[in-house]
């Protein structure tokens, strides 16, 4: 069947005339925020090769404590290519959170949230809470000493929020203490659990994007006259970026694998010195700022609480941001977006460098 | 006779020697052992390092290729747009 025709057969059947009138309607506004418009894209291109390298590493990982450490430092050691999918994986991930998060606080500082996108803001954010724990349950699955120590530390401080936390934490673990069932547990979350949510939120969270379109920042909507066509000028502009993107991850891949620590013994210490993931310490060094004890109440539970009203406050700022919703300038949410971007900036590097 | 004898004993005395020194070595050995086990996450050989790092070269020369032809498209794309040329006409006849 040639080609013409192969095109004629779907042309009778599909409505492909309907999208490519949609995709050359669709306008990008052009103005000097327009960069933040790439960081979703780019961060849909690292889950994408996230998916792929995981995709590779899930056909030779064995989810079970007993094998887990030696399955993993055989994908690396023997298999063919093994070291960089592990590396690409490894350093995709972070990548794709530090992106992700350069996203949000963009997103957050020019107030792309407001009227009528509050939905957007939410799905994001609920995206954003999923590819953190992609991050736990990834490192967990390495099932060495301080991943054991982080998840021990993480599911801990999950159990301290009254009412549900005794809940989450033996829901996260499986068992009293984390286990082989927490291994289990976790690798059902990482490869079937969250990916399944994550489609569905970027479906929802792309699709929403489309039908309201692009924000545009007051401070610069009444000078945005331009705009450009998104098919074909920013989709080239967007794989540039990708492209970009991707030598950088294989780069560094190649350049710097990740190392493979000693394997988890659940009877052992806890290592000195151990610190979370990097997207972590924030948290980190939030609750070290508390002491053990608050006029007689456990100080670990009043950090989890004022950081669960802190990122409560953070999901629903759309709604208290009425000024933006009217399209006035809200000088208050402005400082607020940058208090909530230091703090994440300011706190993260002070955990890495302590 | 005594000749063989003398050598059996300077060929004994060697060895103890040799023994004696090359004791310390194996519990120097062992003692590597406890040392923390270092995986290799990166092919060892330099044979393979080499390739891996060529590899990287022309990956990157194939990235900045395809950048260099997606930018002269997108150029001649937005020629295309700012002649106004690109917009497709309503009810054109079809030349049959």
């Amino acid at each position: 069947m040639s080609c013409q025709r192969l095109k004629n057969w779907f042309d009778e059947r599909y409505d492909f005339e309907g999208i490519r009138s949609f995709l050359k309607q669709k306008v990008v506004p052009v103005h000097k925020y327009g960069i933040l418009y790439y960081t979703g894209g780019l961060t849909l291109f690292l889950f994408i090769l996230q998916f792929i390298t995981g995709m590779v590493l899930a056909f030779y990982y064995v989810p079970y404590h007993e094998q887990a450490h030696k399955s993993i430092i055989e994908i690396v050691t023997k298999l063919n290519m093994g070291w960089l999918f592990r590396s690409l994986h490894h350093w995709g991930a972070q990548i794709a959170i530090g992106v992700l998060f350069i996203h949000v606080f963009g997103t957050l500082l020019v107030k792309a949230y407001r009227k009528p996108r509050e939905i957007i803001w939410i799905t994001g954010f609920i995206l954003l809470v999923i590819s953190i724990f992609f991050g736990l349950s990834g490192y967990f699955l390495l099932w060495d000493e301080r991943a054991f120590a982080a998840v021990r530390v993480a599911t801990g401080g999950a159990g301290n929020l009254p009412f549900i936390g005794g809940f989450i934490k033996s829901f996260l673990r499986g068992s009293i203490d984390v286990t082989g069932e927490t291994l289990v547990r976790f690798y059902a979350f990482h490869v079937c659990v969250l990916p399944l949510f994550t489609i569905f939120f970027i479906g929802l969270h792309g699709l929403l994007v489309q039908y309201h379109g692009m924000s545009v920042p007051i401070s610069v909507e009444k000078d945005t006259k331009k705009y450009e066509p998104f098919f074909p000028n920013v989709l080239y502009k967007d794989f540039i970026i990708w492209l970009i993107a991707l030598g950088v991850v294989v780069t560094i891949s190649v350049l710097f694998p990740p190392e493979i620590g000693k394997k988890a013994d659940p009877l052992a210490a806890p290592p000195e010195n151990i610190k979370p993931e990097w997207y972590f310490l924030f948290l980190f060094q939030t609750l070290k700022l508390f002491p053990g004890d608050i006029m007689g109440l456990n100080g670990e539970m009043i950090a989890i609480i004022l950081i669960s009203l802190g990122i409560l406050f953070f999901l629903l700022i759309p709604f208290f941001d009425r000024k933006s919703s009217r399209g006035e300038k809200s000088t208050l949410f402005t400082w607020i977006g940058i208090l909530y971007t230091a703090y994440f900036i300011i706190m993260t590097i002070i955990g890495f460098l302590t | 006779m005594k000749k063989i004898v003398i050598f059996t004993i300077k060929t004994i005395n060697k060895s103890i020697k040799y023994f004696i020194f090359s004791v310390p070595l194996l519990f120097f050995n062992v003692i590597a052992l406890w040392a923390e086990e270092k995986i290799d996450v990166f092919p060892s050989t330099p044979y393979d390092q080499f390739i891996i790092y060529q590899a990287l070269i022309l990956f990157w020369i194939g990235i900045i290729g395809l950048i260099v032809i997606l930018k002269m498209k997108l150029k001649e794309i937005e020629r295309i747009q700012s002649m106004g040329i690109d917009k497709e006409e309503k009810d054109v006849p079809f030349l049959d």
